[in-house]
């Protein structure tokens, strides 16, 4: 191998024959900025990052497409690359939602709120999916961006969510070309392409295609490479950065893939290959997440009372269960096991049958080539049986005395047993497995386990200390394993012996200790099903399976045909306005008041200000941001859809009188939300002055309706590109200190807007109310969910509220407060499977999509 | 299969027997350009009169001479007396023509530009004497308009393919000497030498070796190379085989445009002409040299006039650009040596071998040898497709050869090179046209384009035009490009618009060295070009639009306010009946008025109110503008 000699930054460095300046920059230390180079992938030479000068080169080469030569003298860091840098990342900022990289506030805002919004379009950094991650947001601070050169696009690209598993927002797309690079070299695939020309090109695929119809096996190197939020694991998405990276082995097939597992306190969230140029299959990269975190893990040992299993603790379970067995042993018990399970577990069983129980029915099946396990042929006189799994048949479970499953995931034989144990599925464990070519392959335990579950070597070693007898002597894997006589068990990074699993349909079917995996993950649901690898199913799963993809039929809505949706609309990238009937609430509300809604049965009950309401037309206009679980349901249905419920008017309506001067300020939602406050206090006679504040000039909407209200509207924009530089509070602010008479300020946005209101009016004593929006149930004063402290004192917004004086709020409160179910939120908004399937409603009409919500 | 040298005596025997025919011949420019201005026509009608007359007579289909503001162009031959070219013939006129002229006596001079080949025939003088030739030196031109381009003995008579059986003699490394003493360059815009890229070819490891004719020819108001490829594809052809050889390609392509159906078809055809005649395979005309060539489609994308975009277009890729290094000469298509020419350099090669490279580099200025063609587009007189020596003026080029500006207007400036180029003006009209001179004047040679600007046209709109232009061919692969231009473009539109602000020049600036320093290829390289040279001479312009509200020229519409005087208004109605939007009222024989928030700014009023009143005038920032009908009516035409 030749090596070159050269000088990068006045330091002498060597290059290996044909590496490029980038990758010998990066090897010696020298950091050169770069986006769409990436480890394993052709140089593309796109985002003009990494720019260098080259003695003797015209112009500035791209360092990840120039070949180190002999003597070449580069620079990285002069003045004018930095500055060249800084103003083509402008220019890529330009089609990318950027406010909160130039805004003023920012440190101060990621301090009050650190998580993102859970925002269907990401308008900005607080409401990204990678906000953690994000190579742009590094870079932009690398490079110290703080001005861009022209009003930013938003270029209104759908949002894509129709895909199983992964989300595309092409808004935040900068045309790295990566995504298409892996596709393309290191999948083969070459599902996705550039399409289009200039500014209008774009991420797709052939003749628009649906990723699903062009032949996408879901394999998940796209999002993996992505360096901004535009391609997101849908899963995994608004977790944040993981705290935990473990390595083990995905268990889910013989090809026993190297993994690497992402978990948040304790919990997996996501999983990649371990080895960067072998890519995984939809069950490794996408379904060990949600099949691991399934919701109806067993959590707690159940033991049989007459008809019932009753959750019992451990101790006493396996007391009660030793009793029984000991009426069993030798040839009337069996266990059955399939070799799925660790070499560990399945040593713990084998002992456990011939040791401590004395029978020669130690039954290990192994799986057929659809990874589904045949029922056992249990030997006749057999009475009582351990299954580990679903392995007896239920015919086979009625003729026994005694019958214990230990399984993770309830099954029709669990239901019949006497004893259910929970047990652990393979990221929670340590131990061992054999992949197809018979070669051990390592688990690690990435994740805490479910609840009370234990590995199975543990239940059937503590079941042996139970019977009474010497038990099993094992406290720990690492004995089992020694004691297997494995020496060596490593983990194979590189491995070439099995070529990297092709796009393989039959996977979709795939088991994993005799449960399908799609049970668990919906959104396997939507990948094609092969001819011949039809697995049975149930009378029940064919039945849910069908009317999951079946359009429903019109069945009466709890509401019975009231809250329909009148229209609904997008009008700016993920705000919504939705006009509801709901003529009772319309003929009763005031200005100031908001309403609590309820999108279907099972929803969470979330307050919205109203915005507008007709008595005539009987309808009410909501505001709606698109920012979590329940606010996604509401904005994904369609005009002619019904609510569930609306409940309204609720809250104290604002004290409208002749205050005189009136400032009311606006932010986000909250524009919306001074529509009918700014029309009342025009009507009472005051000199009304609305401020809005957005985060760019696309995010204005509402600036001809206010201004029919108002008798001076000044608009503000974080990015300066409409109206003032900077926020609502900026301009109040200004105005109190060029001594204008301001005689009310009413703040309506979210909790840190309002808050630096308060701060900002403060100094000069000019009274302050601010909307506080908590979170309800009732909304009536029932339930104290909606509490919060003003001055001191417990106050709830429902019934106290919703204005209180912005002086005396504990913001800090509100925050907490507004912020207390966000860990489960961010659970429940990521079931894998598209929106298409598992949000959209059509007024509740029952259908399984609705099992598939949380 | 006939060895080619048994061809020339045939060849020059039908030629002969044409030019001397007994019988006579009309030759009819029918050019894609000839066909646009209605040959067609003109044909048929010929066809129809012969017949109808029973008389012996043939017509041949020609490219295009050059002059194409008098298209139609037909060349008739009376036999016995000199060939005479004539302009702006219409059926009626050639049916005329074949009456009085063909059949009479009389030669039509009211229709006649000149007689071929130097004659004269009773006071028409030799067409090379037309002010729009005189100053032309036809080289790489010179079959266009007088032979038939799908007859290769037309070509063979022309002494074709001569300088390829030359070459064979000289060898790769004659042939290299040769064009290096000739001072070819480039004639795709960026004007390298053309032996020193066969020369990096040749050193290059790799097989086979690759060379490219480039005819995408992608610049608005370009037409050099489609006149070439229509009117005489074998002098192109003859060239690759020469630098084939030159630089030890065994594979040809010509990359045409899909918009040149015309050229395709007649390249399809003179390769199977020559491959009858044993130029094309192995063993070409009996020597060691084998060559092919295939054409290839371009698709409607201007990127992939870029080298590179090229190459990923041959290769059944998306046209996006590579960047270099590694330049094609060393890893081109499919990762092998390649050489990427022009279409005009390859024509230029017979000559050179042929006539030798003393005489090619007799003319020309010291740095740049030989001729150019340029396509004479815009506000001019004589638009056309011209040859000069380089090195001629621009003032030449403007006023002798394009006879100035149309209706009497002033002159404003000359954009060269397209949209990668710039705008020269007034005070530089004494400028030399080659590579250098151009470049220090702050455009480019380019391709050959060149539009001629006057008094009406907006240099904020020209930015605006080709910017636009450039944004929309972007392949988007680049950030610079792809955003910067946009914002460029952007910043330009709000301007034309009046909402320019103080320190938008100060950040076109910015924005336009940015992208030029930052782009991967030449197409954002260049983009930024038309903004910085009109910056560079016509920064008032910008600051009127911006400071003032004020477009000059009366282009930006959002900027013209179009007004009745009440006081030269007689009330005729005129303006009224003639606006689409009605915009315009007023009582008959009072004074109309223009409702300036209805007004569409299309101009209608302005031609039809009567010259007794000139009472429609327009407004633009603090300018009023008056004109006289004449100017008027050529003004908002020509807008």
């Amino acid at each position: 191998m030749q090596k070159v000699k050269l000088t990068i930054d006045d330091k002498a460095v060597e290059a290996r024959d044909g590496e490029n300046l980038l990758d010998c920059a990066l090897r010696h230390g020298i950091e050169i900025p770069h986006l769409c180079a990436h480890q394993g992938l052709t140089a593309y030479g796109g985002c003009r990052m990494c720019l260098v000068e080259v003695d003797g080169m015209r112009g500035y080469p791209p360092s990840c497409a120039t070949p180190a030569a002999e003597g070449m003298v580069v620079r990285t860091q002069t003045e004018a690359l930095r500055k060249l840098r800084r103003n083509i990342l402008g220019f890529m900022m330009l089609e990318h939602p950027n406010s909160c990289l130039v805004c003023g506030k920012r440190e101060l805002c990621e301090e009050y709120r650190p998580t993102p919004e859970k925002a269907g379009r990401t308008t900005g950094c607080h409401s990204c999916n990678n906000k953690s991650g994000c190579d742009v947001r590094q870079l932009a601070a690398d490079l110290e961006l703080k001005e861009l050169p022209e009003a930013p696009i938003y270029q209104h690209r759908p949002l894509e969510r129709q895909a199983p598993f992964l989300d595309r927002d092409l808004n935040l797309c900068i045309l790295c070309g990566r995504c298409v690079r892996v596709c393309k070299e290191q999948h083969g695939s070459g599902v996705i392409d550039f399409v289009g020309r200039g500014s209008a090109a774009h991420i797709g695929q052939a003749f628009d295609q649906s990723l699903l119809e062009a032949g996408c096996s879901f394999c998940g190197a796209c999002v993996d490479v992505c360096p901004t939020g535009c391609l997101s694991d849908r899963y995994a998405k608004w977790h944040g950065a993981p705290d935990k990276r473990t390595a083990t082995t995905c268990a889910f097939c013989p090809e026993a893939c190297p993994l690497i597992v992402s978990s948040v306190d304790g919990h997996v969230v996501s999983t990649r290959s371990a080895n960067a140029s072998m890519p995984l299959c939809v069950l490794g990269r996408f379904s060990v997440a949600e099949f691991v975190n399934g919701l109806t893990r067993l959590e707690t040992p159940l033991v049989r009372v007459g008809t019932v299993l009753r959750q019992t603790a451990w101790k006493q379970t396996l007391e009660e269960l030793a009793a029984r067995l000991a009426l069993f042993e030798g040839e009337s018990f069996a266990l059955v096991c399939d070799t799925s399970a660790t070499l560990e577990d399945r040593l713990v069983f084998k002992r456990f049958t011939t040791d401590i129980m004395k029978s020669p029915n130690y039954i290990e099946l192994a799986p057929d080539g659809r990874g589904w396990t045949n029922p056992a042929q249990l030997p006749g006189g057999v009475r009582a049986v351990i299954s580990v799994g679903d392995l007896i048949t239920a015919e086979q479970a009625g003729g026994l005395e005694a019958l214990a499953v230990i399984d993770f995931f309830p099954t029709p034989l669990s239901e019949r047993a006497d004893f259910v144990l929970p047990s652990t599925v393979f990221t929670e464990v340590e131990g061992t497995i054999l992949d197809a070519q018979e070669a051990a392959r390592p688990l690690h335990a990435a994740s805490l386990t479910i609840g009370a579950a234990l590995p199975a070597w543990q239940i059937v070693t503590d079941l042996s200390h139970a019977l009474g007898a010497e038990g099993l002597p094992y406290e720990d894997v690492a004995s089992i394993t020694a004691e297997l006589g494995l020496k060596k068990v490593f983990l194979a990074l590189n491995r070439t012996a099995s070529p990297a699993p092709a796009v393989n349909p039959a996977l979709r079917s795939g088991f994993y200790h005799n449960h399908r995996i799609e049970e668990q993950v919906s959104g396997l649901l939507e990948l094609p099903q092969v001819e011949g690898c039809e697995l049975p199913k149930s009378a029940a799963e064919a039945e849910a399976v069908a009317t999951a993809f079946a359009t429903p039929s019109p069945t009466p809505t709890p509401s019975n045909g009231r809250f329909k949706i009148v229209s609904t609309a997008e009008i700016i990238p993920n705000t919504f306005e939705i006009i509801i009937e709901a003529p009772e609430v319309a003929r009763k509300a005031l200005a100031g008041q908001f309403c609590i809604v309820m999108a279907d049965a099972v929803s969470e009950r979330v307050p919205y200000t109203l915005s507008d309401w007709d008595t005539e037309k009987g309808t009410i206009t909501l505001v709606v941001l698109e920012k979590g679980q329940s606010s996604r349901k509401l904005t994904l249905m369609d005009a002619g859809d019904c609510l569930a419920h609306v409940t309204g008017p609720l809250g104290i309506p604002l004290d409208i009188a002749n205050f005189g001067n009136v400032v009311l300020t606006g932010g986000c939602y909250g524009i919306g939300a001074i529509v009918p406050i700014a029309k009342a206090m025009r009507a009472a006679g005051n000199h009304v002055t609305v401020v809005t504040e957005a985060q760019s000039w696309y995010m204005a909407y509402y600036r001809e309706k206010l201004a029919g209200f108002a008798d001076e509207c000044i608009p503000s924009t974080i990015d300066g590109s409409l109206g003032e530089k900077g926020h609502s509070m900026d301009v109040v602010g200004q105005r109190l200190a060029a001594g204008i008479k301001t005689d009310l300020v009413v703040a309506i946005g979210c909790p840190f807007m309002m808050m630096l209101t308060a701060r900002e009016t403060a100094p000069y004593n000019v009274k302050t109310l601010a909307s506080l929006n908590p979170i309800m149930l009732d909304g009536t004063g029932m339930c104290g969910a909606c509490r919060i402290s003003v001055g001191g004192e417990t106050k709830f917004a429902c019934v106290d509220g919703p204005f209180f004086d912005a002086h005396q709020v504990d913001w800090d409160e509100v925050r907490d407060r507004r912020t207390a179910y966000a860990a489960a939120e961010i659970q429940s908004v990521g079931r894998t499977a598209s929106v298409a399937v598992a949000h959209k409603h059509h007024g509740n009409c029952g259908c399984v999509k609705d099992a598939l919500n949380v | 299969m006939s060895h080619i040298s048994e061809r020339y005596t045939q060849a020059q025997s039908l030629w002969q027997g044409l030019e001397a025919s007994d019988a006579p011949v009309f030759y009819v420019g029918a050019a894609t350009c000839g066909r646009a201005a209605g040959a067609g026509a003109v044909m048929d009608r010929l066809r129809s009169e012969i017949a109808a007359r029973g008389i012996d007579a043939q017509i041949v289909e020609v490219g295009c001479l050059g002059p194409c503001c008098l298209e139609p162009l037909m060349i008739a031959h009376k036999p016995g007396t000199p060939d005479i070219c004539y302009g702006k013939v219409g059926p009626d006129e050639a049916a005329a023509i074949l009456e009085r002229h063909v059949l009479g006596n009389d030669p039509c001079a009211e229709w006649a530009l000149g007689c071929m080949d130097g004659s004269r025939l009773d006071g028409i003088g030799p067409l090379m004497e037309h002010p729009m030739l005189a100053l032309q030196v036809r080289r790489v031109l010179r079959n266009c308009g007088r032979i038939d381009p799908e007859s290769m003995d037309h070509y063979l008579a022309q002494d074709g393919y001569r300088g390829f059986l030359r070459a064979l003699e000289l060898g790769p490394d004659g042939v290299i000497n040769e064009v290096k003493n000739a001072g070819l360059r480039g004639r795709g815009g960026a004007g390298f030498p053309t032996w020193r890229k066969w020369e990096f070819a040749r050193a290059s490891a790799g097989s086979p070796k690759y060379l490219i004719c480039n005819a995408d020819e992608g610049d608005p108001g370009a037409f050099m190379n489609r006149s070439l490829l229509e009117g005489d594809p074998h002098a192109v052809l003859e060239g690759m085989l020469i630098a084939g050889l030159a630089m030890g390609a065994s594979e040809g392509y010509v990359y045409c445009r899909a918009e040149y159906p015309l050229a395709i078809h007649r390249l399809e055809i003179a390769l199977t002409q020559m491959r009858e005649t044993g130029l094309l395979g192995e063993n070409i005309a009996g020597s060691d040299f084998t060559f092919d060539i295939h054409i290839k489609k371009g698709a409607g994308a201007f990127v992939c006039g870029e080298e590179t975009a090229l190459i990923a277009s041959i290769e059944g890729l998306r046209g996006m650009p590579r960047p270099k290094p590694p330049f094609p000469a060393v890893s081109g298509l499919w990762g092998r040596p390649t050489v990427i020419q022009n279409v005009e350099t390859l024509g230029n090669l017979p000559l050179i071998l042929h006539k030798g490279a003393e005489w090619y580099s007799s003319i020309g200025s010291a740095s740049s040898k030989g001729t150019k063609t340029f396509a004479l587009a815009g506000k001019i007189a004589r638009t056309g497709l011209v040859e000069v020596p380089l090195g001629i003026t621009l003032r030449e080029i403007v006023f002798d050869i394009g006879g100035g500006i149309d209706g009497g207007r002033a002159f404003k400036a000359v954009q060269t090179g397209g949209p990668s180029g710039g705008c020269i003006p007034a005070e530089q009209l004494d400028l030399p046209v080659d590579y250098e001179s151009l470049t220090a004047a702050g455009s480019i040679m380019g391709s050959g384009g060149m539009i001629v600007l006057d008094e009406d046209s907006c240099m904020v709109d020209i930015a605006r035009f080709f910017l636009g232009f450039t944004q929309q061919e972007s392949c988007g692969k680049c950030v610079p490009c792809r955003v910067g231009t946009r914002a460029m473009l952007n910043t330009l539109e709000r301007i034309s618009i009046g909402e320019g602000q103080a320190k938008d020049i100060a950040k076109l600036q910015e924005i336009a060295e940015t992208v030029k320093q930052g782009s991967l290829c030449g197409l954002g390289q260049t983009a930024p070009n038309p903004v910085l040279t009109t910056l560079r001479y016509f920064a008032n312009e910008y600051e009127d639009h911006i400071s003032k509200g004020q477009c000059t020229a009366m282009v930006c519409q959002k900027l013209v306010g179009y007004h009745i005087d009440p006081e030269r208004c007689i009330g005729c109605g005129a303006c009224r009946r003639s606006c689409p939007v009605e915009a315009i009222t007023g009582e008959t024989k009072k004074p109309h008025s223009i409702d300036g928030k209805v007004c569409i700014h299309c101009g209608a009023c302005l031609t039809v109110c009567p010259s007794s009143a000139s009472a429609v005038f327009r407004t633009s920032g603090e300018l009023t503008r008056v004109e006289s009908v004449e100017k008027r009516k050529s003004a908002v035409k020509s807008s």
